[in-house]
C-alpha cells in the first residue's frame, strides 16, 4: 500500500506531466487506431464493391480497327483464361462536364451501352429513378457511385458533356457499382443508350480517344500484359501496344486509394511523433521522480522494500495515465466512425459503412498501453542502480565529482547566458531525449510546413511537380491556317505574354519498356516555364532526351544511357541528358527537342500554339480573347443561336456551328454551303475558321489537383497545429519541471538578487542550444524526408523551399523560447521565504 | 537624531495558518545605524527570521514601512526587490545554500556578476576574500559537497560580501556548524564588521551574540529589549558575557 500511495502521490504531484502523457497517448492511439481500423476497411470495402459489381480482374481495350478475334484465343490458349467478357467501349480522356455547382470540370471517361455493361459486369444499380421516369428520358446516363458519393450529383440532375464543340445533355438515371472503372485513372465508366453511344463515338475521334473492343477476364495465374500484347502483336503482325488501354484490379485499387493511403501514412507518421513524445515524457518524468525522491527510495530500501517493488511504484501512474489516454483514444475512434466513414467514402469514391474494426482498435490500444508500460518499467528499473546508501546520498555513488563546465571566471558573456550554459553542459545526458523529441517533432513540423507551403494556393504545389507547362492554353488551328501568321495574330492580343509553336506530342514506344511515352516537345526548353530537371539538363540536340524520375528508377536508366524510341516502325536512339520529377502521365513522359521529335515522327508538323497569359489574366479570359479574335468557336455559335433574331443570320450561325464540328472532329479541311429559301440563297464557307480547338489544363486542375491540394493543405495545417501543440506541451512540462527541480537553487539566486525575469531567461536560454541544434538537425532531416516522400510515392521532386525551412526554423525556435520562458513563470511563485529557518 | 541606514515604521507581518491569521510582527519600529553589528534574538517562533527577511527586502511586510538607506521598499514588486537587493544587501543563511552544481569560485562569482562586470579584478577580489577566510587556491574549484560545513559557510560569507553591500544580513550563520567552525566563521564576521560593514544577524546563540554591538530582543512580534555593547575585542570578554547574560535573563531567555 505504501508503494501504491507513492505512485498516487507522484500522479497527483505532477498532474501536468500525467495529463501530458495521457494526451499524447490519446493522440497516438486515436491516429494509429484510425489508420489500423480503416486501412483494413478500405481494402475490405473495395474488395466487396468489386465483388458485388461482378467485374472481372483484368480489362484490355483494343482500338476497333486493330482488334482481332484471335486475341481472345491467345487468352484461352496461352493463359488458360475461361470466360472472356467482350463488348465495345469508348474511352475519352479529359472530357469537360458541368459540376453540380455549374463549374466546368474535367475527367477521364469511358462509355458503354447497357447491353455491353450487362456482359461486362452485373450492372448493380445502387440508386436509380423509377422505371417510368427513366422510360421518358431522351438521354439517360448511369454513372458510377463515385459521382453520387464524392461529386454530389443527384438522380434526375442534368449531366452535360462537352463533345465536338457541343454540349450533350444527359439526365442521370441512376448510380451503379462498377469494378475496374470507378476512378479517374482509366476513366469513369458511364452507361448510355445505344444511340448516344453512336453519337459520342462519332465525336470523340482524337488521337487520345479510343473506341474499340473491351475484353474482361479473370486469370488464375499472374497475367503479364506486356507479354500478352507482344503475342497479340505477333498475331496481328503489327505493334498494337500503342492502340490499347489496360487496367486490372490492383491498379484500380491503387488508383482509388492512393491518396487515402498517403494520408494514412501521414497519420501513422504523426502518431509516431506523438508516441516518441509520450515516451520522452515518461522518461523525463521517471528520471525526475527518482531524482526528487532519491532519499525516500533509500528509506524504503532500508526498510526492506526490494528495488523491483519500488520500481512498480513508478509504473502504476503510467498504467493509469497511459491507459486513460489510450482507452479514450480508442473510444473517440469508435465514436467518430460515421464521420470517418464519410471522409473515407469521399476519398475512395465507394460507399463506406459499418462500425469500426473493433479488433484492430483494441489491438492498437493494448499495444500502446503495453509499450508505455514496458518503456516505463525499463526506465523505472534504474531504481536498482541506487542501493540504500547511495540513494540516501542523493545518488552520489563515488567521490568523483562532476567537471566544472564553463567556469564563470573565464566567461565574458552575460551572466544569465553563462549560467544557462553551465546548467546545460553540466547535464548534457538529459538533453538527449529533448534532442530526439524536437528532431522528430521538428522534422514532422517542417515537413508539414513545406507541404502546406507547396499547397498554399490549392493545386500550385502539384502543378509545379507536373513536369509540364500548365499555365497556358493550347490553340489547335485548322490545317489550312498558317501557324506563324496565327502566332503573330495571337501575340498582338491583350493579356498575351508569350506564344510558342510546338508539336502536339504523340505516343512513342520505349524499347524494352512496358510503358509507352507521351512526348513533350519544345524547340528550346529554356522557353518552358515548368520543366526543371532535378538531375542533368533538358535536351538541346536532336539525339537527346530527358525522362521522368519514375521511368529512370523503375527501368534503371541514368544520365548518359541511351534509350530506343519507336513510332510507326521507325526506331531512333536518344541519349538521356536529364531526369525530371514529373506527375504528368504518371511520369512516363519523354522530353524531346522539335528536331529530335521530327527524327522519329517524320511527318510531324508543329501546329500546336501554346499561349501564355500575362500575370493576372486567367486561362478562361485568355481562351475567350483568342476565340473572340478568330471569330469564336462552334460552341459559341451554338450558344448564341437562340439569341439571334434575324432568320438569315440564325441560319448562317447554325451552318457555321456545323462546319466547326466537321472541321474539328471529322478531319474535314474545306466546306462550302448554300441554303436556298425560296428565291433567297444564303451561302458561306469554312475559310473564316481559324481555330480547330482550344484546350487547357484548367479543368483537370480544378477537378483533380485542387481537391487534392486543398485536402492536403487542410491536413498539413491541422498537423502543424498538432505538432506545435506537442512541442509546446513537452517544452512547457520540461521547463516547469526544471523550475520545480531547481526550486532551491532558484530561491538562492533570488536571494542573491536575480529577478524572476533573469531566472526565466536562464531557464529558457538553457534549452536553446539543444533546441537550436535539434531544429538544425530536423532541417537537414526534412530535406531527405521530403525528397523520399515525393520521390517514393510520386516519383517526382518537391520543391524543398529553403526560405520556408529557415522561416519555420526561426518561428519554431522563437516558439520554443517563448514556451520555455513562459512555462518557467512558476519561478515567480518561488519565494525566498522558503530559505527561512523558521 | 541618529542617521539610520535602515528603519521600520509600524511594521507588521502576518501569516495565514489554517485559515487563522497569525500576527508575527506587530507595529514594530526600529532603526539601525550604519556600522552597527545588530543581533536579533528571541525565543523560537518570536519572529526573528521573519523580521530579518522583511528588513532585507527578501519578503514584503503586511503593513508599515521599511526605509532602507532613505528608500521605502515595502511597496516594491518582487523583481524590484530583487534588483534592490543586488547592491544593497548580502545574505548568509543558516543552511548555507551554496549552489550545488557550481564550484566555490563560481558560487561567489554568481553573486557578483549580477552586479558587476566580469573582470580580472573581480576574480582576484573573490580569490582574495576566499583566501582571507582561510580557504586555499585548491579549494576554489571544489564543489559544495566536497567542503566541510565551516568551509561552505565561509564561501557563503564571501558570496554575501563580494558586492560590498550596505548591510550584511545573516540568519543563524553558525546554526549548522560545530564549535570550532563556528568560531572561525564568527571571526570572519567580526573582521568584516571592523572593516566598517553593517551587519544584522539573527541568532539564539550567546557566543554569536557577543560579537555584536547591539542586541535586540524580540517577543510577541515586538522589540522588548535593546542592549548595546562595545565592538568585540575592545572590552573584557567576561564582563561582556556577564552583561549580555544579565540582559537576556531580564528578557526571560
Amino acid at each position: 500500500m505504501k508503494i501504491l500511495r507513492l505512485s498516487l502521490f507522484n500522479l497527483k504531484k505532477n498532474k501536468r506531466e500525467a495529463i501530458g502523457i495521457a494526451i499524447l497517448t490519446f493522440f497516438t492511439t486515436l491516429m494509429l487506431a484510425i489508420a489500423a481500423a480503416n486501412h483494413a476497411k478500405v481494402d475490405k470495402v473495395f474488395d466487396e464493391c468489386f465483388a458485388e459489381s461482378g467485374s472481372k480482374d483484368y480489362a484490355i481495350l483494343f482500338r476497333g480497327d486493330k482488334y482481332r478475334n484471335a486475341f481472345k484465343d491467345v487468352l484461352h490458349d496461352d493463359y488458360g483464361v475461361g470466360t472472356v467478357a467482350e463488348g465495345r467501349m469508348l474511352s475519352a480522356p479529359m472530357i469537360d462536364t458541368y459540376s453540380p455547382d455549374g463549374d466546368t470540370v474535367s475527367y477521364n471517361y469511358t462509355f458503354v451501352t447497357e447491353k455491353t455493361e450487362r456482359k461486362l459486369e452485373d450492372f448493380l444499380k445502387r440508386d436509380e429513378l423509377p422505371d417510368e421516369e427513366i422510360a421518358e428520358l431522351e438521354h439517360p446516363i448511369w454513372l458510377p457511385v463515385n459521382f453520387q458519393i464524392v461529386k454530389d450529383y443527384h438522380l434526375g440532375d442534368d449531366f452535360t458533356i462537352f463533345a465536338g464543340g457541343k454540349e450533350f445533355e444527359f439526365v442521370i438515371a441512376g448510380f451503379y457499382e462498377t469494378g475496374l472503372m470507378c476512378s479517374d485513372g482509366w476513366g469513369f465508366k458511364t452507361v448510355i443508350s445505344d444511340e448516344d453511344y453512336d453519337t459520342l463515338t462519332g465525336l470523340f475521334t482524337s488521337s487520345t480517344d479510343c473506341e474499340g473492343v473491351l475484353l474482361m477476364f479473370d486469370s488464375t495465374e499472374s497475367f503479364d500484359y506486356d507479354e500478352y500484347l507482344e503475342k497479340c502483336s505477333e498475331v496481328a503482325a503489327e505493334d498494337i501496344s500503342l492502340n490499347t488501354r489496360k487496367n486490372y484490379v490492383e491498379e484500380e485499387k491503387t488508383n482509388e486509394s492512393s491518396f487515402l493511403s498517403i494520408y494514412m501514412l501521414m497519420i501513422v507518421a504523426l502518431s509516431m511523433v506523438t508516441f516518441v513524445a509520450s515516451l520522452f515524457m515518461i522518461r523525463h518524468k521517471i528520471s525526475n521522480d527518482i531524482e526528487d525522491q532519491m532519499q525516500q527510495i533509500g528509506v524504503l530500501e532500508a526498510l526492506g522494500y526490494r528495488s523491483r517493488e519500488i520500481s512498480l511504484a513508478y509504473l502504476y501512474e503510467y498504467v493509469i495515465a497511459g491507459s486513460a489516454g489510450a482507452i479514450l483514444g480508442a473510444i473517440v475512434e469508435i465514436i467518430t466512425t460515421p464521420a470517418l466513414n464519410k471522409g473515407i467514402s469521399m476519398m475512395l469514391g465507394r460507399s463506406v459503412q459499418g462500425s469500426s474494426d473493433i479488433l484492430s482498435v483494441v489491438l492498437v490500444t493494448v499495444l500502446i498501453i503495453v509499450a508505455v508500460v514496458v518503456f516505463a518499467l525499463l526506465k523505472a528499473r534504474t531504481v536498482k542502480n541506487y542501493p540504500p546508501v547511495i540513494a540516501l546520498r542523493k545518488g552520489i555513488k563515488t567521490h568523483n565529482f562532476s567537471k566544472n563546465f564553463l567556469p564563470l571566471e573565464k566567461s565574458k558573456i552575460n551572466v544569465n547566458l553563462a549560467l544557462s550554459l553551465k546548467g546545460l553542459f553540466g547535464n548534457l545526458k538529459s538533453c538527449i531525449g529533448i534532442v530526439i523529441c524536437i528532431v522528430t517533432a521538428g522534422t514532422a513540423l517542417l515537413f508539414s510546413a513545406l507541404t502546406f507551403d507547396c499547397f498554399k494556393d490549392g493545386a500550385g504545389g502539384l502543378i509545379s511537380m507536373m513536369g509540364i507547362d500548365t499555365d497556358m492554353i493550347f490553340v489547335d488551328v485548322m490545317d489550312n491556317v498558317d501557324t506563324e501568321w496565327a502566332r503573330e495574330e495571337i501575340l498582338k492580343l491583350p493579356g498575351v505574354r508569350k506564344v510558342l509553336i510546338r508539336h502536339d506530342g504523340d505516343y512513342l514506344s520505349v524499347k524494352g519498356s512496358s510503358e509507352a511515352a507521351v512526348a513533350t516537345v519544345f524547340d528550346d526548353f529554356s522557353e518552358a516555364e515548368n520543366i526543371n530537371p532535378f538531375l542533368g539538363r533538358c535536351p538541346e540536340r536532336d539525339n537527346e532526351v530527358m525522362i521522368g524520375r519514375r521511368r529512370s528508377e523503375s527501368e534503371c536508366i541514368e544520365i548518359g544511357d541511351s534509350i530506343l524510341l519507336e513510332h510507326n516502325g521507325i526506331e531512333k536512339k536518344y541519349l538521356v541528358t536529364g531526369i525530371i520529377g514529373s506527375l504528368h502521365n504518371g511520369g512516363s513522359t519523354v522530353y524531346l527537342t522539335s528536331e529530335g521529335y521530327e527524327r522519329i515522327v517524320i511527318d510531324a508538323k508543329p501546329r500546336l500554339i501554346s499561349v501564355y497569359p500575362e500575370p493576372g489574366v486567367s486561362l478562361t479570359e485568355l481562351e475567350e480573347t483568342v476565340a473572340a479574335h478568330f471569330g469564336g468557336t462552334a460552341k459559341d455559335a451554338e450558344l448564341d443561336l437562340a439569341s439571334i433574331e434575324d432568320p438569315d443570320e440564325r441560319i448562317k450561325a447554325a451552318a457555321e456551328a456545323k462546319i466547326a464540328i466537321l472541321l474539328s472532329q471529322y478531319g474535314v479541311t474545306d466546306v462550302d454551303y448554300a441554303v436556298r429559301i425560296g428565291d433567297r440563297l444564303i451561302t458561306g464557307n469554312s475559310r473564316n475558321f481559324v481555330i480547330k480547338e482550344i484546350r487547357s489544363y484548367e479543368g483537370i486542375t480544378k477537378t483533380q489537383l485542387v481537391p487534392i491540394g486543398e485536402t492536403t493543405r487542410t491536413f498539413t495545417f491541422l498537423a502543424l497545429f498538432l505538432i506545435a501543440g506537442i512541442v509546446g506541451v513537452i517544452l512547457s512540462i520540461i521547463s516547469s519541471s526544471e523550475v520545480r527541480r531547481q526550486r532551491l537553487s532558484l530561491g538562492i539566486m533570488k536571494g542573491l538578487g536575480y529577478s524572476s525575469k533573469d531566472l526565466m531567461t536562464q531557464i529558457a536560454m538553457k534549452f536553446m542550444p539543444v533546441i537550436v541544434l535539434s531544429v538544425i538537425i530536423a532541417s537537414v532531416c526534412v530535406v531527405f524526408v521530403n525528397e523520399f516522400f515525393w520521390g517514393a510515392l510520386f516519383a517526382t521532386v518537391a520543391d524543398t523551399s529553403i526560405p520556408v525551412i529557415i522561416l519555420v526554423d526561426i518561428l519554431l525556435i522563437l516558439f520554443c523560447y517563448g514556451v520555455t520562458y513562459l512555462s518557467a513563470g512558476r519561478i515567480k511563485k518561488i519565494s525566498v521565504n522558503e530559505l527561512m529557518t523558521e | 537624531m541618529a542617521s539610520f541606514i535602515l528603519q521600520t515604521d509600524k511594521l507588521c507581518k502576518s501569516f495565514s495558518n489554517g485559515g487563522t491569521m497569525q500576527h508575527v510582527i506587530k507595529n514594530l519600529d526600529l532603526g539601525i545605524e550604519a556600522g552597527d553589528f545588530t543581533i536579533i534574538m528571541g525565543s523560537s517562533g518570536s519572529g526573528k527570521s521573519t523580521l530579518l527577511y522583511a528588513l532585507s527586502g527578501m519578503d514584503k511586510p503586511g503593513m508599515g514601512k521599511v526605509i532602507f538607506d532613505g528608500k521605502e521598499i515595502q511597496d516594491f514588486s518582487n523583481d524590484e526587490l530583487a534588483v534592490f537587493r543586488r547592491g544593497n544587501c548580502g545574505f548568509v543563511f543558516q543552511s548555507i545554500y551554496l549552489l550545488e552544481n557550481q564550484t566555490v569560485l563560481d558560487n561567489v562569482l554568481t553573486g557578483a556578476l549580477i552586479v558587476q562586470k566580469n573582470s580580472t579584478d573581480l576574480v582576484e577580489k573573490a580569490k582574495t576574500l576566499l583566501t582571507k577566510t582561510g580557504l586555499h587556491e585548491e579549494d576554489f574549484k571544489k564543489f559544495p559537497n566536497q567542503l566541510s560545513g565551516g568551509e561552505a559557510q565561509r564561501v557563503g560569507i564571501v558570496r554575501a560580501v563580494i558586492n560590498e553591500p550596505k548591510i550584511l544580513f545573516a540568519d543563524e550563520p553558525t546554526g549548522q556548524l560545530n564549535s570550532s567552525s563556528s568560531k572561525d566563521v564568527l571571526d570572519i564576521f567580526t573582521e568584516v564588521h571592523k572593516n566598517g560593514q553593517s551587519i544584522v544577524m539573527v541568532t539564539h546563540d550567546i557566543k554569536t551574540a557577543l560579537r555584536g554591538t547591539r542586541v535586540l530582543y524580540l517577543r510577541d512580534g515586538g522589540i522588548v529589549g535593546d542592549y548595546r555593547m562595545a565592538p568585540y575585542g575592545e572590552d573584557d570578554l567576561k564582563e561582556r558575557r556577564a552583561g549580555l547574560t544579565e540582559f537576556l535573563d531580564q528578557m526571560g531567555w
